[in-house]
């Protein structure tokens, strides 16, 4: 009895060793992702734990005591970070919105136009922005918004006089914004052009025979065409919501403004990694923020479900 | 060219002429779409003006549409830039070994993760769509970097990007495309895996890879954070974009005194910024096909 059993796990070893073998290259091709993502994207997970503990680099994060959740009541006591939450609301929802209309808009404009030489070329100039990098286009924010720049130059034209706009917190607000739909929107309509192409083109000759114009036809077919994709896209990008374009705003704002327009990541940035506030305490912010993204996901994502539209989860 | 022409022939005939005609609709369309485009040129323009522009010129003019008083001093001291050409050096190491190395290990990734029924797959696939859902967030990353030794070192701005997951999985889902026959016999003829990835599976995929470089070589050349966060005491490892941000920040935050430009800084960095993005205009228009495959074929299939 013994001696059957020990020779069927013999046997059942054998073949997971020959099945191996057989794969050995491509466990061999393998390898070095799952060393990757266990140093660049797991230890940094283990690492989470110095927000409950008062780490010292001394003693490394295995060695720090743990102090229970004193770190985050030490930012949740403190007014900058809430100044900084509140920025990262308004300034994630409002990309959300003004980033999907932009895309939507672009997409629909381009799908109408019917030169096709002039779309290419239209195509070709609106998606290039997509690919400079912030600082290049903070560059160009600085120099239009200069005080001696064009948008000042405009408004000494029609009689007013120079404004220091970059002395202005809210206009950063605006800086954001707006710099965000000149670089993305081109981009963001690709995807949504795509979608367009692909509707069926039987729906839109069975409105024509129906008699519906070009207006009717946008809103009755080529919109709920892309309903499905547009969801797809919001519910990833609320995802995002709380991280509200951390390198834009490292470009954008001078340092001394940052607690003022900065937001969370800026606030983890400046007050932990070159501040002095502890890499506990910072590490305490970014999981606070990944809980409640994590948790705006599953929302949204419920949500979209409950209204009978595909999820992403 | 053969393509074209088929993009060309009408696909519908039976379209009354009335719908072909250009309406007044299609004006406003039209219209609406330069004055976009119009926008989006502006900066370009604005700035480059700015660039070949005299000092004199940008302080007293009122709208620099049009360059009044011709200055090429900016460029002159731009090519004459140490620390810019320097920041092009690094930029060029990263452009060409880190892209390198991102796209083989990004592509053998995909290629495994691709083939069937090999023990342990379903668990690194597990294993690595996790990684898109939850990180360890900036300050452990911080830590892990610095407990490494790689700050203030090159290394930190190509080591750890050696696979982008998104990327990744945009091969994996081309080489699951391409078929199974092919695998099979070969393997029949005595190849093993190695053999046919190299020999069958990279040759069919080169439009894909183009695809997945190009963004790499986008995000190398583009590459300024890990520098930023990373190298703060080796300024000569500094990247051309960070080289950049440092003469941007410098205008910036000199904020209280808006009328005093040290040096003409304005035109200088202006200048600088055609330095890093004049590559860029003369390659995108021709290259742009391959940039959209990528965003529209991961759009659809992931």
């Amino acid at each position: 009895m013994e001696l059957v059993t020990i020779a069927k796990r013999n046997s059942r070893i054998r073949k997971f060793g020959t099945k191996l073998g057989r794969s050995k290259y491509l466990i061999f091709m393998i390898i070095p992702a799952i060393v990757f993502y266990i140093v660049f994207n797991y230890i940094p997970m283990y690492g989470i734990t110095m927000a409950f503990k008062e780490f010292n680099p001394r003693l490394g994060i295995l060695g720090s005591p743990w102090n229970g959740i004193e770190n985050f009541i030490a930012v949740f006591e403190e007014p900058k970070f809430w100044v900084a939450f509140k920025n990262t609301l308004i300034i994630g929802s409002v990309k959300i919105v003004i980033s999907f209309l932009g895309a939507v808009l672009v997409a629909l404009l381009l799908n109408e136009l019917r030169m096709r030489r002039t779309k290419k070329t239209i195509q070709t100039i609106v998606t290039f922005p997509h690919f400079l990098s912030w600082v290049v286009v903070a560059g160009f924010v600085i120099s239009i918004f200069a005080y001696h720049g064009a948008i000042n130059s405009i408004i000494e034209i029609f009689g007013g006089t120079r404004i220091n706009f970059m002395k202005d917190t809210s206009f950063y607000f605006g800086a954001y914004f707006l710099s965000d739909i000149w670089k993305e929107a081109g981009w963001g309509s690709i995807i949504y052009l795509a979608t367009m192409a692909g509707i069926p083109q039987d729906q839109y000759e069975a409105a024509d025979i129906d008699g519906a114009n070009r207006l009717q036809k946008i809103w009755h077919i080529t919109l709920p065409g892309i309903k499905p994709t547009a969801i797809l896209l919001l519910i990833m990008s609320v995802g995002g919501v709380l991280s509200a374009g951390f390198d834009q705003i490292l470009n954008l704002t001078p340092e001394m403004y940052m607690d003022q327009v900065g937001i969370i990541d800026t606030y983890i940035f400046f007050h932990s990694i070159r501040g002095t506030d502890g890499a506990g305490v910072g590490t305490a912010i970014g999981l606070f923020k990944s809980v409640i993204s994590f948790i705006l996901v599953i929302t949204v994502d419920r949500i979209a479900k409950l209204c009978g539209e595909r999820g992403i989860i | 060219m053969k393509k074209d022409l088929i993009d060309r022939l009408p696909l519908r005939n039976k379209r009354s002429s009335r719908e072909n005609r250009i309406q007044g609709l299609d004006i406003v369309i039209c219209v609406i779409l330069v004055i976009y485009a119009f926008l989006i040129i502006f900066p370009f323009w604005n700035a480059f003006v700015i660039s070949i522009s005299s000092e004199n010129a940008y302080l007293t003019s009122n709208l620099l549409l049009w360059p009044t008083e011709l200055d090429l001093s900016a460029y002159k001291e731009v090519f004459s830039n140490d620390q810019l050409w320097g920041g092009f050096g690094i930029t060029m190491i990263l452009l060409i070994g880190g892209t390198t190395y991102q796209l083989f290990f990004t592509v053998i990734t995909g290629y495994a993760l691709s083939r069937s029924n090999w023990t342990g797959k379903n668990l690194v696939m597990n294993m690595i769509l996790v990684t898109m859902f939850f990180g360890g967030g900036l300050l452990p990353y911080y830590h892990l970097i610095k407990t490494l030794g790689m700050m203030d070192t090159i290394w930190v701005m190509i080591i750890p990007g050696a696979i982008d997951t998104f990327n990744m999985l945009l091969m994996r889902n081309y080489f699951a495309s391409l078929p199974k026959e092919m695998e099979e016999s070969a393997k029949i003829d005595g190849a093993n895996d190695i053999i046919i990835f190299v020999k069958i599976f990279l040759p069919l995929s080169l439009p894909m890879l183009a695809t997945i470089g190009l963004f790499f070589a986008v995000g190398n050349w583009n590459s300024w954070y890990n520098a930023y966060v990373f190298i703060t005491n080796r300024h000569d490892l500094w990247p051309l974009q960070m080289v950049l941000r440092t003469m941007i920040s410098k205008i910036s935050s000199n904020i209280e005194k808006p009328d005093a430009v040290d040096a003409f800084s304005q035109g200088l960095t202006m200048a600088s910024i055609f330095f890093t993005i004049v590559p860029m205009m003369c390659f995108y228009p021709f290259l742009q096909r391959y940039f959209v495959k990528g965003i529209v074929v991961g759009a659809i299939k992931g």
